[in-house]
């Protein structure tokens, strides 16, 4: 069915090219270049065959966690230094898993297979991988413990340990308990049972699309009188892209347009913001896909409980009233209200609510909030200056995606580097991050921004509107640019 | 004074030597330890058996149940409740004997895997 449904589309696709006067050769060609120009975020098509300067800069290195942003980290610093010593500590095998494939394996598109990464595949030569997992640390004496015991000292530290998915946070699905995105989540299956799932783990994925898959054949019994309701979570918590549960909620309705069955199902995506996006530009765009796909929505509805055997979520929903008159301040009051409400679904998408693993936030290296404190331009550690952090881990705003860290990794070991040769730290992040917004099967709204909060889209194309050449991009060339460009050469 | 400078001075030592002696941090998303969190969390109140039923220390008068032998669904229901549950009247935190506010702090950062691991190690007190 996918084939075949690729295949339409190319056929459509090559129709409405050879109306401009162009094959799909070349139009993969410039795809090819606007993917070769993302990975160099927006620089120029030469960058890519930047100059590798070697440094005899030294120091022992540590990093925690073998993600992506740990992995590819390494391999560039390999890169960089002549005389690398590296080590990386990361007890989970399939830690380098492609996690923006998730999306796609959650709507069918692709067979998980496609985003296993298998960790020791990606181990740069020359790095030493401790198969442990860190659980003290000591900043002030430079060095960290591990669960069984071994004591790593070092000269600077790089935090890339990834973050907790907290489902046990949600009541009546507590036994869920706390999870990574990849690794064994048997017991988190169990749990969520067959009515609610969730793509942010990678075996969560693929049980979402058979999910998906028994609850569109239920819904051909349903009728637009009696409808199916679909509901679409976002919490209170930053997330790893945060537009992951609006993508799997437009595969969802695609593939419900797909078997013709999507007037039977009522869509309801309940978010926990007051807005579809950051960014106003997007916001409306997104705004304006919504109301013309018949989606329903709720701001400020953040999900507390779920009651499988009675297939109700409940939400803290919150507003605001008007108060009595101030005569000192001369305005009206605003009292904050909030009550739980009880909706009733028959296919719930949980968005987890997120946070920093344990045994970082209660240490010395962590912060109250949870996450690891760095200068969020240089990835520097506020109070320890031989501490870095990359990835989901770090504090630093919107920097939760892939995306992030292609910029981040760079930024850091540019750092690094400057700082093992005792000079100003260079680079600086602008917190460049992107969305490749999935709007429906072969169409792609590619969201670029950073913190001046504006559009940043690297080609002179409108980025609000939905292409299908994004989609190529999302489905052919990130791939291959994590993998190659990030975690096996380190240039991307 | 010099007692509580001597009693400090205990604490500081046993501490270190519980943080050298074991590793292992509840929480962690590592295999549940059942043993060493009821060493940790549990025995200064519930005595190394299982079968202390108040603490010397209190001012109050308070008296708990032996829980050596428990059940052990029964023992993670109640411990759950203790970590995340709320009264269904009105919404309190669960305090069943006057200490629900040192269970709550002694399960507060156990996952659910551990909770099930401690009551399996309870239900195992002779």
């Amino acid at each position: 069915m996918d084939n075949q449904y690729i295949k339409n589309m190319l056929s459509q696709m090559d129709k409405e090219l050879a109306s401009k006067g162009m094959s799909r050769r070349d139009a993969m060609k410039l795809a090819g270049i606007s993917s070769a120009s993302l990975l160099m975020g927006g620089t120029n098509a030469q960058a890519a065959e930047e100059e590798i300067v070697k440094t005899d800069a030294k120091g022992r290195i540590l990093i925690i966690g073998g993600g992506l942003a740990g992995m590819s980290t390494a391999r560039r610093l390999t890169l960089k230094l002549s005389n690398p010593d590296i080590t990386i500590i990361e007890p989970n095998e399939d830690s380098s898993n492609y996690q923006p494939g998730q999306t796609l394996v959650g709507g069918g598109i692709w067979p998980i297979e496609e985003i296993i990464f298998k960790r020791d595949d990606y181990v740069p030569d020359g790095v030493k991988l401790i198969k442990e997992k860190a659980i003290a640390f000591t900043p002030q004496k430079n060095y960290v413990t591990t669960d069984k015991g071994t004591k790593v000292e070092y000269d600077y530290m790089i935090v890339a340990a990834g973050l907790h998915l907290d489902f046990e946070r949600l009541k009546g699905i507590e036994a869920a308990g706390r999870c990574y995105s990849s690794g064994d989540n048997s017991n988190l299956l169990k749990v969520l049972g067959d009515d609610v799932c969730s793509i942010f783990t990678a075996e969560g994925a693929e049980r979402t699309w058979e999910i998906m898959q028994a609850k569109i054949e239920e819904a051909k019994k349903a009728s637009p009188e009696k409808p199916l309701r679909f509901i679409f979570t976002h919490p209170n918590t930053p997330i790893k892209c945060g537009g992951a549960p609006k993508k799997i909620m437009n595969l969802a309705n695609a593939r419900l347009k797909e078997a013709g069955v999507r007037d039977n199902v009522e869509m309801l995506f309940c978010t926990n913001g007051g807005a579809m996006f950051g960014i106003p530009e997007y916001h409306d765009a997104v705004l304006g896909q919504f109301k013309r796909e018949g989606f329903k929505w709720h701001y400020r509805h953040n999900l507390l409980e779920v009651h499988k055997d009675r297939k109700i979520a409940v939400f803290d929903s919150k507003w605001q009233e008007k108060g009595p008159w101030d005569p000192i301040m001369h305005e009206y009051e605003v009292i904050p209200k909030h009550e739980k409400v009880e909706i009733a679904y028959d296919f719930l998408h949980i968005a987890p609510p997120q946070m920093a693993p344990r045994e970082l936030r209660e240490s010395d290296v962590g912060s109250a909030a949870g996450w690891i404190p760095v200068n969020k331009q240089t990835l520097q550690h506020f109070q320890y200056k031989n501490i870095y952090a990359v990835g989901d881990v770090a504090q630093v705003p919107m920097g939760k995606t892939g995306g992030s860290v292609r910029k981040q990794y760079k930024v850091l070991v540019d750092n690094i580097i400057a700082q093992m040769e005792g000079k100003k730290l260079p680079a600086k992040y602008a917190g460049y991050t992107v969305c490749p917004l999935i709007t429906t099967i072969g169409t792609v709204m590619l969201a670029e921004f950073n913190w001046t909060v504006k559009p940043t889209p690297l080609l002179p194309l409108d980025p609000t509107v939905e292409r299908w050449m994004w989609w190529l991009v999302k489905i052919y060339a990130l791939k291959p640019m994590t993998q190659i460009g990030m975690l096996t050469t380190g240039r991307a | 004074m010099k007692r509580i400078i001597l009693l400090a001075l205990f604490a500081s030592v046993s501490l270190l030597a519980a943080d050298s002696a074991s590793v292992y941090r509840s929480g962690l998303l590592l295999p549940p330890k059942g043993d060493v969190i009821y060493d940790r969390q549990c025995a200064l109140c519930h005595g190394d058996n299982g079968k202390q039923t108040t603490f010397k220390g209190s001012a109050m008068d308070i008296k708990y149940a032996p829980i050596a032998g428990w059940d052990v669904a029964k023992m993670s229901r109640e411990l759950l409740r203790y970590k995340s549950g709320r009264e269904e009247k009105d919404y309190s935190p669960v305090n069943k004997t006057g200490y629900g506010a040192i269970m709550r702090a002694a399960t507060k950062d156990l996952s659910v895997a551990e909770l099930d691991a401690v009551a399996a190690y309870v239900n195992g007190l002779k």
